[in-house]
């Protein structure tokens, strides 16, 4: 794998168009690619694929394991089917496209960018998230945006339940239409109306006071 | 960290077996990065005339032998007839002739000093070694065994010592043909086990994962399906846990709410592979066919 993506990394940096062929679902394909190119994937991927990388735009045609495109900073990845869990974890930036559903924990503590899932998403979609934006065009499993900060998740089907701290705000007009122009670039011509789910930053300050704190009073 | 998978062979039977020996081991070699302290496997499924299938092994090394010894003495003396017998090392297989209570033999077994049951099953047998699981693979010829399923376990040992007694999967003493593979840690383990001992059952190890292949045991024992004790054991079980269960109809799977360690699963109309990773289901299907990552709180059985 080291010597894939060392090799990946130098055709990066000609800007070459890449293909990689029977990725056989292992881990860490991809990772840490620094310049704008082409990468195209045929086939599954193992855990942090696609991770780590400020630039490229990567097609994965398969399933991708936990954490595709952790830390991304600036780039896109297009997955044609089902992602693990933590999806797009931690990215500041750029966009994750995932043409299935995707496990637990999607967009966990993400800082900027977008994660758009066709599919369904899993229990604790936007986990801790800080800033940025997911949109699930199908059902959100349990507990949305749980200890969210700031950012928005917007969910077109079900949502399961809310999580600690997120309160549903409404959309407006401009919020929707730049989401469906986000949903039409990937080919999602459909224009449903969707729950927008943010931080009620309750959680931002303690709401109770302490022992001593009550006494001092 | 652990690593965890399963087959199940949906037209197979007990006279048409399928390769599940060699399937599993190439599955959990594709995880050693996942846990190499320890593997091991069930094969279940096994055609035996109707005979027993005893797995014994010893932590006595200089003595082994004389274990080994005590313990085939202490199943004729139970009153089984030992119809064949394979010894390597520490490690004794015995097929066997009993037509009398599996409990009673498996407490006389226990009570013979340095003998350690790995397994007592009527179709199936447990094998656990240190090592990677090619390594046991060549020391145990797990690829010739075949069956209708079977569970497996790559070890990353996290909760109790490295040794062989602490390699999955556990068997349900003494429960014929119900094991375990587990990724994860129970933290309620010691207060249901004493709850066990209580009630008159015994621990073989000290391993957190002993407990769910008892209790799913003790719940099929007292009538439940494997899908209703797949989920009582979801309220019961306090941890982090996805796990397979083997037993003499099939298969099945539990996950906790946390949906904190991965499963995946791929199916066709003749087979079922579940894996911690789709890694291990890429030895078994190289056609390009669905996956499914059953959620938190899921349980999932397949039955023969």
């Amino acid at each position: 794998m080291r010597a894939l993506n060392r090799r990946l990394k130098d055709l990066a940096a000609e800007g070459a168009e890449i293909t990689v062929t029977n990725p056989g679902a292992r881990h860490n394909t991809g990772v840490g690619i620094f310049h704008p190119c082409k990468i195209n994937i045929e086939g599954s991927v193992g855990y942090y694929s696609a991770s780590m990388i400020d630039g490229p735009e990567i097609t994965i045609h398969g399933n991708a394991g936990w954490a595709l495109g952790e830390n991304m900073m600036s780039g896109k990845i297009v997955l044609t089917k089902d992602a693990g869990a933590s999806v797009a974890s931690t990215i500041r930036g750029g966009e994750v496209f995932v043409g299935g559903n995707v496990g637990a924990r999607a967009g966990i503590s993400m800082k900027g960018g977008a994660l758009i899932v066709k599919g369904n998403s899993g229990f604790l979609t936007g986990f801790m998230m800080q800033k940025g934006r997911i949109i699930v065009c199908g059902d959100a499993g349990e507990a949305v945006g749980d200890s969210m900060y700031e950012g928005e998740i917007y969910v077109a089907g079900n949502v399961g339940s809310l999580g600690n701290d997120a309160v549903v705000e409404d959309a407006s007009e401009d919020e929707l239409l730049d989401v469906w122009a986000t949903l039409e670039r990937y080919g999602i011509a459909e224009r449903p109306t969707f729950t927008k789910i943010v931080s009620g930053k309750k959680l931002y300050h303690m709401d109770s006071l302490e022992r001593l704190e009550k006494a001092a009073i | 960290m652990c690593g965890i998978s399963g087959i199940i062979h949906k037209h197979s039977s007990i006279e048409r077996p399928a390769n599940v020996g060699a399937e599993l081991v190439k599955m959990l070699e594709s995880m050693t990065h996942r846990g190499r302290d320890s593997s091991g496997v069930t094969v279940a499924g096994q055609s035996t005339d109707g005979d027993l299938i005893i797995r014994i092994w010893t932590d006595d090394e200089a003595n082994a032998s004389d274990v080994l010894a005590r313990s085939e003495e202490t199943v004729q003396r139970a009153g089984g007839v030992i119809v064949d017998r394979v010894v390597r090392d520490e490690f004794l297989r015995l097929t066997v002739n009993y037509e009398g209570d599996i409990p009673k033999l498996a407490e006389a077994l226990l009570n013979t000093e340095g003998v350690e049951i790995h397994s007592i099953g009527e179709t199936s047998e447990v094998i656990k070694d240190v090592g990677t699981p090619v390594q046991m693979d060549g020391r145990h010829d797990i690829s010739r065994l075949s069956g209708t399923h079977g569970i497996g376990h790559v070890r990353m040992a996290t909760e109790s010592k490295v040794d062989i007694s602490h390699a999955h999967p556990f068997w349900a003493y003494p429960f014929p043909d119900v094991t375990v593979v587990h990724n994860g840690q129970l933290t309620n383990y010691h207060s249901m086990k004493r709850a066990y001992e209580d009630q008159g059952h015994h621990f073989q190890t000290r391993n957190d994962s002993e407990i769910i292949a008892v209790y799913l045991a003790d719940r099929l024992a007292r009538g439940a399906t494997l899908e209703q004790s797949l989920a009582d054991s979801l309220d019961d079980l306090d941890g982090t846990f996805t796990y397979l269960v083997s037993t003499r109809d099939g298969m099945g799977c539990a996950k906790d709410r946390w949906s904190a360690k991965p499963l995946v699963t791929m199916e066709t109309d003749d087979v079922v592979a579940v894996a911690s990773e789709e890694v291990a289901l890429r030895q078994i299907f190289s056609d390009e066919i669905a996956r499914q990552e059953p959620q938190q709180s899921e349980v999932l059985t397949w039955l023969l």
